[in-house]
């Protein structure tokens, strides 16, 4: 049977799993075992379980709870309601007002964080309720959320620029320097976004509050003290060598515990609240991951993605048709698998390639986040989907319709460091010199 | 037949290099009837897995750091000994030394040994000039496994952990001031960004090894067998020769890109050499009989 | 026996948030040191050294108890994602059909991998496993999290499928866990604190 045949099949078990309501880390599991019993001869459930250990017991990891848990706490708290308050006078000009404080929050959490779904539940579980009791559209406010979490990805530090670099001997200082601007650029094109369908859909977006005096919007800012203290704290930690960014996500939860207990919101039915949630969100991803790293090295054992990579690269295509097949190959396999499991399955087929066709592996480092953050809000499988599911009960679909835009966006992205590679090598360039 | 075969380092390391000849090797000399296909980077099992899944059958074959089963026995950590077996000669003479033991060890596991090749001999990277032990008192020192930290105790250094995609920032950061690695790793990982001064004091020269799972090599022909013998015991001689090159080559990369690449003054390898003689007489009581027969085999 | 699987799950479930906590300790403990090892350096110019031996494999670890002890609690509050787009359009005695099918399938998968999680914790014992970190720790022990939690998963989800074939429907798939049902569920989620 040929790669094609055989992928088909797998996708449409996927399907047929996912939408008879089998839950997804099960479907996973499923497809996994079902792929690799037709097509290799290895020991399904010894493998299964040497995979989910290694899968499950990882440093890099144990910030993913650790980050949730702040925003559990950060959620009981009055400290995200101060945050909108604070913000809101200032905003009444901005078309789109409140709506930016989702994508401007990811993006500033996105320097704390290595990854796109601690991002998402962090802020989400914050911003989520309070944009949608002051009546902002539902669509953009899982849109922007779903977007904009991806930056978690792009903004140093990042989990797949780790992946990257080790897999293909980058530096991966000069990889996380090179995705400062492209992580800026595409904020700026996310809020220009919400600021042009705000002005197109007026209607839609709730009245600004009344206009303040400066010295009462000031008295307001006040009430995003405790915000910034903590944000300062995070990223302060890891900037004084005190803390890696993994053990900052544990100031984080020091500190979002302390400044809650100032706000007198801090009591043991709270705290208990906080910890059992984020256990339950921490636990949900992670059984997802476990299924998500099995059926990569599923697909590592039948070969399929390796051979599909092998047979874009017999086309020997020029270097702007070559990225224009890997941007689709990455798309229709982030689709169906983990982003980092895409690039930890091809890049030793694709690298070779990119290399040959002349095209810098730095820069194709940046290309690579990029559409791995695509994978993240592609239905059936997008981590920030899944988190977006379970922090607001909206099924992923009608996420994924939200998030649609703001994948448009991401593809655009993809054909401005295309055209401007110094987007993305200018900074790298001047380092270390 | 094919087999799958793990490996933790990226393709372009030379220890991968070699495997990919090692694997072309076998299906030539089986004309196509055992092919290896090789999954580096850890993209199959992570490196921790590695030599579990091939004591499992999950793959039949697969690559590992040998110093990661240090705590299994001591046995197996002796080549991260330092100041034993400084350079490629001593290593070589280590490694006959040790192989028979480990091949024991292992094959107790069901595993059987193909080849071993090192990693170039370890230097100091550091950020100002390193003259004597005293230098390195009070430097914050990355350590990984309990040898490291010994050795950090006793040159009077702060031991700390930090995971290698960490090291970068960590050193940017002041969280770590000094490690200890091959020159393989600081020129892949651009050390320059953050070190100055590579110091070639040659600590140890610790080794990757390959095994098979001795039912599935068992499994095979005499003749595919024999192939896969032949294939690596060139594959061994290859490697070393590849490790000597690579030393060469990524020192002179160091240098090129700025750093200070220093030959350690004759004080500072006394009081190191001082340091490791310590270290082995622990070593020698936590090893016991099987350590007592590496070292009585061990002709530098 | 109701009452007992229930206080079981429940029991995992804050089993599982001791080890986020204990993660959050552990981690804190490290970054207090590395605080102290830091002012050192500023007073006396060099550092102490202060460190949690395999501070990092032992989080490892602890992630890894978190997340499969939770795994039955997180199935019965409906905290496992699932797709139920076809599941609710379809008549109710249909849906019946839909989610024994799921039970079964989730079930069969649990009790698989709950086998074979088992093998592996039983094989890492008899070839006396040890972590390759600073503190040698028999993997068997951290590893016995996985037949654990997967083990009571497996129970949890037989225990959702009897209860189906009893003709009424498992907790997580009573309407206030159920996902995309109404409406109002982001609204919900304002109220409820869900
Ligand atoms: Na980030
Ligand atoms: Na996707």
């Amino acid at each position: 049977m040929n790669e094609v045949a055989m992928t088909v099949l797998l996708l449409a078990l996927l399907f047929v799993m996912l939408g008879s309501g089998i839950w997804v880390a099960f479907s996973l599991l499923i497809v996994a075992l079902s792929g690799m019993a037709l097509f290799s001869s290895a020991p399904l459930g010894d493998v299964l379980a040497t995979t989910a250990w290694g899968a499950s017991n990882s440093w890099a990891l144990a910030a993913l709870p650790l980050f949730i848990w702040m925003g559990e706490i950060l959620f009981r708290s009055r400290m995200s309601e101060d945050m909108f308050t604070g913000l809101s006078p200032w905003m009444g000009r901005l078309p789109g007002r409140l709506l930016h404080v989702n994508i401007v929050g990811c993006a500033v959490f996105a320097a704390v964080s290595g990854s796109s779904a601690a991002t998402a539940a962090t802020i989400g579980k914050m911003s989520v309720p309070e944009l949608t009791r002051r009546g902002y559209p539902e669509k953009l406010i899982l849109g922007t959320l779903a977007g904009s979490a991806t930056l978690g990805l792009l903004i140093p530090p990042s989990i797949i620029l780790i992946v990257y670099g080790v897999a293909t001997e980058q530096s991966i200082a000069r990889l996380f320097v090179a995705g400062i601007l492209p992580g800026i650029m595409l904020m700026v094109l996310f809020m220009g976004y919400v600021v042009i369908w705000s002005l197109t859909h007026k209607a839609q977006i709730p009245a600004p509050d009344p206009s303040l005096p400066l010295r009462e919007k000031f008295a307001r800012s006040k009430r995003l003290i405790p915000v910034i203290l903590l944000i300062a704290g995070v990223i302060g930690s890891i900037y004084a060598g005190i803390a890696s960014p993994t053990d900052a996500a544990a100031v984080g939860v020091v500190l979002a515990l302390v400044l809650s207990w100032f706000a007198k919101t801090l009591n043991l039915e709270t705290f208990k609240a906080g910890l059992i949630g984020a256990t339950k969100t921490s636990c949900m991803i992670a059984f997802i991951l476990v299924g998500a790293a099995f059926l990569t090295v599923a697909m590592g054992f039948t070969g399929i993605p390796s051979l599909l990579a092998q047979w874009i690269g017999s086309l020997h295509l020029s270097p702007y048709a070559l990225l224009g097949a890997l941007t689709v190959f990455f798309v229709i396999l982030g689709c169906f698998l983990d982003g980092i499991s895409v690039v930890v399955l091809t890049t030793s087929v694709i690298l070779p390639m990119v290399e040959q066709a002349g095209i810098d592996p730095l820069w194709f480092g940046i290309f690579v986040v990029i559409v791995v953050e695509m994978s993240q809000i592609t239905p059936p499988v997008g981590f920030n989907l899944f988190v977006i599911q379970s922090l607001t009960g909206r099924n992923i679909v009608r996420v994924a319709m939200a998030a649609a835009p703001f994948f448009a966006i991401l593809l655009i992205a993809l054909g401005l460091i295309t055209a401007f590679p110094e987007i993305v090598t200018a900074l790298p360039a001047v380092m270390g010199h | 037949d094919t087999w799958d075969m793990p490996t933790p380092y990226p393709d372009k390391t030379f220890h991968t290099q070699n495997i990919i000849e090692f694997a072309k090797d076998v299906e030539k000399a089986t004309h196509g009837k055992l092919t290896i296909k090789v999954h580096s980077a850890g993209s199959l099992f992570k490196h921790k897995e590695i030599k579990n899944a091939v004591r499992g059958g999950q793959v039949p074959i697969g690559e590992f750091f040998l110093g990661l089963l240090a705590n299994e026995n001591p046995a197996f950590g002796i080549d991260t000994q330092p100041f034993l077996a400084t350079d490629y000669k001593q290593a070589a003479a280590l490694w006959k030394a040790q192989r028979p033991v480990v091949e024991k060890l292992l094959g107790k596991q069901g595993l059987m040994v193909l080849f071993s090749v090192p990693w170039p001999p370890q230097g100091l990277y550091t950020k100002h000039e390193i003259k004597t032990v005293a230098d390195l008192k009070g430097l914050k020192f990355r350590t990984y496994n309990a040898t490291l930290e010994r050795f950090a105790k006793l040159v009077g250094a702060a031991p700390t952990q930090v995971q290698v995609p960490d090291i970068p920032q960590a050193f940017a950061t002041g969280r770590v001031e000094a490690m200890i690695t091959s020159p393989s790793t600081g020129a892949n990982s651009k050390a320059w960004d953050y070190v100055s001064y590579y110091t070639n004091i040659q600590a140890w020269v610790p080794k990757n090894i390959v095994v098979v799972n001795a039912r599935a090599f068992h499994r095979l022909s005499k003749d595919e067998q024999a192939a896969v013998i032949k294939a690596a015991q060139e594959a061994q001689t290859r490697g070393w020769a590849m490790s000597k090159k690579e030393t060469a080559e990524k020192t002179a990369i160091l240098r090129e890109n700025g750093m200070h690449i220093i030959t350690p003054s004759p004080e500072l390898m006394a009081g190191l050499k001082k340091i490791g003689g310590e270290m082995m007489t622990q070593w020698k009581k936590d090893a016991g009989a099987q350590g007592a027969a590496i070292l009585n085999a061990y002709k530098p | 026996m109701r009452r007992f699987l229930d206080r079981l799950y429940r029991a995992c479930g804050w089993i599982a948030a001791a080890f986020i906590a204990a993660i959050c300790l552990l981690v804190s403990a490290q970054v207090l040191l590395n605080s102290i090892d830091r002012v050192s350096t500023l007073l006396t110019g060099s550092a102490i050294g202060l460190t949690i031996p395999s501070y990092a494999d032992i989080t490892g670890f602890f992630l890894a108890g978190a997340s499969f002890f939770a795994l039955a609690f997180t199935l019965n509050e409906g905290g496992h994602i699932r797709v139920s787009l076809v599941v609710h359009q379809v008549p109710p005695r249909f849906r019946r059909a839909f989610e024994i099918w799921a039970a079964l399938a989730g079930g069969a998968a649990a009790l698989y991998f709950t086998w074979y999680s088992s093998v592996l914790c039983y094989q890492s014992y008899l070839y006396g496993d040890v972590s390759s970190g600073m503190v040698a720790v028999p993997l068997w022990l951290p590893q016995s999290v996985m037949p654990l939690g997967l083990g009571v998963l497996s129970i949890a989800l037989l225990d959702a499928l009897v209860t189906l074939l009893k003709g009424a429907l498992p907790a997580y798939a009573h309407p206030a866990q159920a996902i995309d049902t109404d409406e109002g569920a982001l609204a919900r989620s304002v109220l409820d604190g869900e």
